[in-house]
C-alpha cells in the first residue's frame, strides 16, 4: 500500500511520456506532408541571382525537373541557418544518389556585406558541397522573397561588423513539377525530413 | 538570470553563468550533513563512518554540484545529450551512492524508532522495486518526449534532475543502508543485481545508439556546438552511458565480492580459533 504510493509520481511520469505528440510539424490538414503547403497548382518561381562564382542562376531553368528547396539567410546565424542545413544535409545524405540529384539546395543570402562568394561557399561546403549560394543586393533578395510570400531580410544599417540579419525562418520547398510550395518552419526535424523528403520527390500537383 | 540549468536558444559561449537555485541546493544538502554528523558522530574514529563517510559524502556532493551547475548543467540541459547523461551518471548514480555511505550509521536509527517510516522503506527499498523504480525512473527521465518537455522550463528541468537523485538513492538503498536490515540478501544476490542493471540496455538508449535520427528535439534544434553534430553526439551520449553504467557496477559488484570474502575470512578465523585445543 506504502509502495503503491510512492509509485504514483512514476506512473503519471510513464504516461505523460506516452502523451507525446507525433512531430512537431504544422498542422498538416488532409495533407500527407508534415510541411504546410502555402500553394499549389502554381509556376515554378522564377528568378535571377548571382552564384557563388558570380555567374547569373536562373531558379526556374536551374532547377526544372527537381525538388528544390530555398532557405534565406546568412552565414554569420548563430542558429536557424546552421541548423536548417545541417539537418537539409543530413537528410538529403541518406537518399539513394539517384534521388539525391533529384534535389537542390538553394541558399540565398540576406548578408550580402559579409557574405562574399567564397565566405559564402566555404560556408556552404561544411554542409554540403551541392548546395548552392545565391547573392544579390538587399533589394533583389527581398523582392524574391516577397515573390515567395516570405518575409523580407531586416538588414541593420551602420551595424559595425557584429550584427544579426532578421530574415524568414522556413525553408521553402517547390516540388518537382514546380507547381507546389511547401513550408517547413524552424522546429522541422531530421524525421518530418525524411518523411517529406520521398513525398515531395514524387509530388504532383492537384491542379482543379 | 536562471536559477536552475534549463534550455537556452543562444548559442553556447564559455561566459561563466551563475545558478542560484543549484548553489541553494547544495548549501542545503550540505547543510543536513554537517547537522546529522553533530548529533550522530561517529561511535569509534576509524569504523568507516568517520573521515572515510564524511570523505565519501563530500566528494558525492561535490560530483552532484558539478552535474549540476556550470557548465556541464548548462550544456547537459542545452546543447549536448552527451552531456546530459554525463550528469545523469554523476546525479543519478554515483552521487547518490557515496552520499548514501557518507551518512552516519546512528542516523539511521531514526527509522528504526518510526515504524510506519520502516514500512515503508522496508517496501520502497526491497531489491525488486528498487530495481524497478531505478529502471522505469531511468527510462522515463530520458525518454525524449519527457526530456524536452522538462528541459524547456527551469522546474521541469529541476524535476527531472530530482527525480534522477531520488531514483539513485532508491537504486543504492539496499546495497549501501543498514536499515531496513536484509539478512536475506545475499553478497552473491547483490552482485546479481547490479550485473543486471550493468548488462541492461534501457530503450531509450537502445534508441541513442542505434536510431536513424536524433530523439531530442531540444540538441537537434539547439545552437550548433562545436565539432559535433547532433546524432553524433547522441550516439556518444549512449554510449558513455552503456560503458560507464556497467564500469560503475562492475566497480561496486567488485568491491561487495571483496568485503563478502573479507566478512567470510573473519568468520573463518573466528571459527578455528574457537575450535582450537587450550
Amino acid at each position: 500500500m506504502v509502495l503503491k504510493r510512492a509509485l504514483m509520481p512514476v506512473a503519471l511520469l510513464v504516461w505523460l511520456a506516452a502523451c507525446e505528440p507525433p512531430g512537431s510539424s504544422d498542422e498538416p490538414g488532409s495533407s500527407p506532408l508534415r510541411g504546410s503547403i502555402i500553394e499549389t497548382g502554381g509556376e515554378r518561381p522564377r528568378f535571377t541571382l548571382s552564384d557563388t562564382d558570380g555567374q547569373p542562376y536562373s531558379f526556374e531553368d536551374e532547377t526544372e525537373g527537381l525538388l528544390s528547396f530555398i532557405f534565406f539567410g546568412y552565414t554569420n546565424c548563430p542558429d536557424v541557418c546552421p541548423i536548417h542545413m545541417a539537418t537539409l544535409a543530413s537528410v538529403i545524405g541518406r537518399l539513394d544518389p539517384a534521388d539525391r540529384g533529384r534535389v537542390r539546395v538553394v541558399f540565398i543570402s540576406t548578408d550580402p556585406l559579409r557574405d562574399t562568394p567564397d565566405v559564402l561557399r566555404r560556408w556552404l561546403d561544411t554542409f554540403d558541397p551541392g548546395f548552392v549560394g545565391l547573392r544579390g543586393t538587399v533589394d533583389e533578395v527581398n523582392a524574391v522573397a516577397e515573390s515567395l510570400l516570405l518575409p523580407p531580410a531586416a538588414v541593420p544599417v551602420n551595424a559595425g561588423e557584429s550584427y544579426i540579419v532578421g530574415h524568414a525562418a522556413s525553408v521553402l520547398a517547390v516540388t518537382p513539377d514546380g507547381g507546389t510550395r511547401v513550408k517547413y518552419g524552424f522546429g522541422t526535424r531530421h524525421e518530418d525530413w525524411a518523411a517529406d523528403l520521398p513525398l515531395l520527390l514524387q509530388w504532383k500537383a492537384q491542379v482543379p | 538570470m536562471q536559477w536552475w540549468c534549463s534550455a537556452q536558444g543562444q548559442p553556447w559561449d564559455w561566459t561563466w553563468q551563475p545558478y542560484v537555485g543549484v548553489w541553494l541546493f547544495v548549501a542545503l544538502i550540505a547543510a543536513g550533513y554537517v547537522a546529522l554528523r553533530r548529533r550522530y558522530p561517529p561511535t569509534e574514529p576509524d569504523n568507516g563512518d568517520g573521515r572515510r563517510g564524511a570523505a565519501y559524502f563530500v566528494t558525492g556532493l561535490l560530483l552532484l554540484w558539478a552535474a549540476l551547475d556550470w557548465p556541464l548543467g548548462a550544456l547537459g540541459a542545452s546543447y549536448l545529450a552527451s552531456a546530459h547523461v554525463t550528469q545523469f551518471l554523476l546525479a543519478g548514480i554515483i552521487a547518490p551512492g557515496l552520499m548514501l555511505l557518507g551518512i552516519p550509521r546512528g542516523a539511521f536509527g531514526v527509522i528504526e524508532r518510526r515504524p510506519t517510516l520502516h514500512a515503508f522503506l522496508a517496501d520502497l527499498t526491497h531489491p525488486v522495486p528498487a530495481f524497478l523504480i531505478f529502471n522505469v525512473g531511468m527510462t522515463v527521465t530520458h525518454w525524449p518526449g519527457v526530456v524536452d518537455a522538462a528541459m524547456a522550463t527551469q522546474a521541469g528541468a529541476f524535476t527531472l534532475d530530482m527525480a534522477w537523485v531520488l531514483c539513485g538513492v532508491i537504486f543504492w538503498w539496499p546495497l549501501l543502508a543498514p536499515i531496513p536490515a536484509r539478512p536475506g540478501f545475499h553478497p552473491l544476490l547483490k552482485i546479481g543485481y547490479l550485473a543486471f542493471n550493468g548488462i541492461l540496455i534501457r530503450p531509450p538508449f537502445a534508441m541513442m545508439l542505434f536510431s536513424e535520427y536524433p530523439i531530442y528535439a531540444t540538441y537537434e534544434l539547439a545552437p550548433p556546438f562545436p565539432g559535433t553534430s547532433p546524432l553524433h553526439d547522441q550516439q556518444l551520449a549512449g554510449a558513455i552511458m552503456k560503458v560507464v553504467t556497467a564500469w560503475i557496477m562492475g566497480v561496486a559488484a567488485f568491491m561487495i565480492f571483496r568485503e563478502w570474502r573479507r566478512a567470510d575470512s573473519l568468520l573463518e578465523e573466528g571459527s578455528a580459533a574457537r575450535e582450537r585445543p587450550v
